[in-house]
């Protein structure tokens, strides 16, 4: 069978169903069904179950209904206005003003959180309410959630270096430092873009809380005591070695429960409306997780992702193109099929071609980690996309409109990371 | 033309994975393409717990597993997982000789044949401290990952600690774990020279990888190439057990130049160890039964 | 009939949430158990068993409650015949996606019977009990589909604004 044409009855399939209302989750089971019930001689239903239970219930990903347990528990207290209280005097200088919040707030959550879904999830839950409230345009909050939500994968602990430098034969703590400076650079042009983008539209930016001195900054910082115990006990717990980077979040649950149990929020109520909210929100991230995990072993069996690799080693292209053409690769890759499937599916054939080209390993994996950031954000699959359409009601197209400059700054990352590899790789060599 | 899937669950550049490749190729040049062997590595098809089902099922046609991954189900499964029973490669081979027709009567019932099976190197003991006696072990936080693992940390009075191999890495930087029981390709596969400095090599087990065929699909194939992927196996194994020497010498290798210091038990360590084992074997006995003794009886002969 | 059907979904949801809970448990348990030196062996699998469980048991409440997310873009733009002949082909579309589901589910949890099938863990549980929730939340998820299937045709269906939404608006 042709591959162009399996590819395009895949999308057209795709689309289709997608287009027509069906859930989205079910979409790519369908999807699935019938790539493999046409192109490979597998009998689809038996696989599907056996592959959708591994992943449903594997451990790896215990990480992520915590977390958003932890966002529900924390946005029925006080801890998001008074993060915002704390924030407020020391941002609003900067053109833009609380909009930093979301870029601020997933950069520190990232480096508790090894997965993008659940600092969007999480973070979106604390700052999204507060700053519709303040009257901050929903288009630049949203779509500046949905892009520093990946900083969760760039930032350690991340799970998707962890699978790369087990695939990729590469130290994961080398990656794990390697990723801190690009995370920090990748939030520093969220952050410069925000701003100009409120200088550009100042109308649209209200006008801060209040104008403090200095003491009284200091004295609102108060406020921000709370959140950063809060982070402190779950980073502390990771790096006094009492709990790994996934247990890090049941502390994250257990400490959020303690503080709303503080500040006197926590009861029958918010306990019942925060856990059963949770489960939701989980509930609908896993339907889609099950449907794309059949997408990807229907791919694995198909061989789409690894004739396409082959294609682009066959190319014989200079290491900068080499880099282009990996990039759109992995950026249409990204449109269909979530991040660590990607890399499982395509590393075998690429890593070949890539060490040929005199690639830094360590280099390459933060590469592959900014391309599966983009991939968290291009529809028609994006998880980010996915988290924030549950939270906000709002159509996925819309959503992913308000997100495209953040992609484009990803971009620029990753022009960024060919031109100043010293980004990734100063760090690891200093160890 | 007929098409196989071959799912794994290691990475491309293990060696059972290269040997995996090369048997793919030589059974498509001895059969001249008329069966095709796709290896998905690194578990990109199905998990590693999920291979053997998925064998069973006819969603692959032949798959590798890790034969103690599967105690639970069945002792037998286990056997090279006790630690002393056979603790070379040529012991190793012998205990592969006696469990064959056993794992192969077994298998059966299950639509099942195994092809061939290739051993791991051997494990031994990456630890932050010294060890003279088993007694040294006390207290030790120790990575139990199987059931033999976590019963061995009880025996010698360890903690045992349950960390994922995903956060192998994180653990021993952290401080979750300051132990575990592996061979040197796996520390050297995680890099757990960066945080740990000793190995003891105690030679304590060599658990195997074994390639099992749907027994359908065998038999939906011709005569010849049925042939071909037989003696393609036969090679598979001699092969892969040269290879598994080789990748031995060579991690260890590497590891000492990583700074891991590549040390022998103390005569203390070794007789210690060895009644750990003694009890593990009794009580492996105890659960296996008769084709347990059976086994043990055919491997002591050998 | 209606009240019956609307316990059978909170029913589920209940033991999702009492499911969720038990992730919490089980990871809980490592750490401490780890902290006090003594051992609870496969608190990873227990956690991962629960974690399916509150999964798939909340599938048919999360739908009833309009919380599973699929693209309304074109839905959103028509209206009266031409939106329910959409809504029919999508919950059509739906309902068989979910009966596949449910069906291999089902024969999932009874072939791991059948043939034994235990987890390679430390727990070695078998497989076929933790996947009994599998099997539940998706035969739920069907019934919930052939009830939002029925109501959609009799014009008797009212989407619900999704709660969450309302909560960041
Ligand atoms: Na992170
Ligand atoms: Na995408």
């Amino acid at each position: 069978m042709n591959d162009v044409l399996v590819t395009t009855l895949l999308i057209v399939t795709l689309f289709l169903l997608l287009g027509s209302g069906i859930w989205i989750g079910l979409t790519l089971a369908g999807v699935a069904w019938v790539g493999m019930q046409l192109f490979s001689s597998r009998p689809a239903g038996d696989a599907m179950a056996v592959t959708v239970w591994g992943a449903a219930s594997s451990w790896t990903l215990t990480a992520l209904p915590l977390f958003i347990w932890m966002g529900e528990i924390l946005f029925r207290t006080k801890l998001s206005e008074s993060m915002f209280r704390g924030l407020a005097p020391w941002v609003s200088r900067l053109p833009g003003r609380l909009l930093h919040t979301n870029v601020i707030g997933c950069t520190i959550f990232a480096a508790v959180s090894g997965s993008s879904a659940a600092t969007c999830a999480t973070i979106g839950k604390m700052t999204l309410p507060e700053l519709a409230k303040r009257g901050y345009p929903d288009d630049i909050t949203v779509g500046s959630l949905a892009g520093a939500g990946t900083l969760g994968l760039l930032i350690p602990p991340s799970i998707i270096m962890i699978v790369y430098g087990v695939t990729a034969d590469v130290s994961i703590a080398h990656l794990f430092v390697a990723g801190i400076l690009p995370g920090i650079v990748l939030a520093g042009l969220f952050s410069l873009y925000l701003g100009v983008w409120a200088m550009l539209n100042k109308d649209r930016v209200p006008p801060p809380d209040q104008v403090l001195s200095f003491a009284q900054k200091l004295g609102e910082s108060r406020h921000l005591i709370p959140v950063v115990l809060l982070i402190g006990a779950v980073l502390g717990s990771i790096y006094a070695g009492v709990a790994t980077a996934t247990e890090a979040a049941a502390v994250g649950v257990v400490g959020a429960l303690v503080l709303s149990g503080v500040q006197r929020s926590l009861n029958w109520v918010t306990f019942r409306e925060s856990l059963l909210g949770a489960t939701r929100l989980y509930c609908m991230i896993a339907l889609i997780l099950a449907g794309a995990q059949f997408l990807t072993l229907s791919m694995g069996y198909i061989g789409l992702p690894r004739h396409l690799a082959e294609f682009v080693r066959s190319l014989g292209l200079t290491p900068f193109m080499l880099m282009i053409a990996l990039s759109i690769f992995y950026i249409i890759l990204g449109c269909f099929l979530d991040g660590i499937s990607m890399v499982v599916l395509t590393m075998g054939v690429i890593l070949p071609t890539v060490q040929a080209a005199g690639f830094d390993l360590v280099w390459f994996g933060i590469f592959i980690v900014i391309v599966v950031e983009m991939a968290q954000i291009t529809p028609p699959v994006g998880f980010n996309l996915f988290v924030l359409q549950g939270m906000t009601g709002r159509e996925i197209t819309w959503i992913a409109r308000v997100t495209m400059p953040f992609f484009f700054l990803m971009c620029g990352m990753v022009l960024l990371l060919w031109f100043v590899p010293q980004l990734a790789t100063w760090l690891p060599s200093h160890m | 033309q007929t098409k196989w899937d071959l799912p794994a669950a290691y990475p491309a550049n293990n060696f059972h994975t290269e040997n995996l490749e090369q048997f793919a190729q030589d059974v498509d040049k001895a059969t001249n393409g008329k069966l095709k062997i796709q290896v998905h590595a690194n578990a990109s098809l199905f998990k590693a717990p999920e291979i053997k089902r998925a064998v069973q099922g006819g969603q692959a046609q032949i798959g590798e597993i890790l034969l103690v991954n599967f105690q639970n189900e069945w002792p037998i499964f286990g056997a090279d997982g006790i630690p002393f029973l056979a603790d070379s490669y040529d012991e190793s081979m012998k205990l592969w000789r006696a469990q064959k027709p056993m794992l192969e009567k077994k298998l059966a019932d299950q639509g099942l044949m195994v092809l061939y099976a290739v051993a791991w190197p051997p494990q031994g003991i990456y630890t932050k401290r010294t060890l003279n006696s088993a007694a040294d072990m006390k207290g030790l936080k120790w990575r139990a990952y199987s059931p033999a693992t976590a019963r061995i940390a009880e025996l010698v009075g360890a903690q045992p600690v349950t960390v994922q191999q995903a956060e192998l890495s994180q653990a021993m930087a952290t401080g979750v774990i300051d132990s575990y029981m592996s061979s040197g390709a796996t520390g050297y596969d995680t890099k757990t020279y960066e945080y740990i400095k000793n190995w003891y090599d105690t030679q304590a087990w060599l658990p195997k990888n074994a390639v099992i065929v749907n027994k359908a699909a065998f038999a939906a194939l011709d005569k010849p190439t049925q042939d071909a992927l037989l003696k393609a196996g036969a090679q598979a194994e001699a092969r892969g057990w040269a290879m598994s020497r080789k990748a031995n010498t060579e991690t260890l290798e590497k590891l000492k130049a990583n700074g891991m210091q590549i040390l022998q038990p103390s005569a203390q360590l070794k007789t210690d160890m060895k009644k750990v084992g003694d009890q593990m074997l009794k009580e492996w006995l105890e659960k296996a039964g008769a084709e347990g003794q059976q086994l043990v009886d055919s491997y002591r002969k050998m | 009939m209606r009240r019956w059907l609307d316990l059978l979904y909170d029913a589920s949801a209940w033991l999702a949430a009492l499911a969720m809970i038990g992730v919490l448990v089980s990871v809980l348990a490592s750490i401490v158990s780890r902290q006090l030196g003594f051992n609870v062996p496969g608190t990873d699998a227990y956690a991962g068993y629960a974690m399916a469980a509150a999964g798939f048991l909340a599938l048919a409440h999360t739908l009833k409650r309009n919380e599973h997310i699929r693209v309304t873009l074109i839905l959103g733009r028509l209206q009266g015949a031409k939106r329910h002949a959409l809504e029919m082909w999508a919950l059509t579309g739906g309902l068989l996606l979910a009966a596949l589901f449910a069906f291999y589910s089902v024969r999932l949890a009874w072939v791991s019977h059948a043939i034994n099938d235990v987890s390679t863990g430390n727990d070695a549980t078998p497989l076929w009990i933790p996947q009994l929730t599998m099997a539940l939340g998706t035969i739920v998820l069907f019934i919930a589909f052939v009830d939002e299937w029925v109501l959609e045709l009799r014009g008797r269906r009212q989407v619900v604004d999704s709660e969450e939404a309302l909560h960041n608006e």
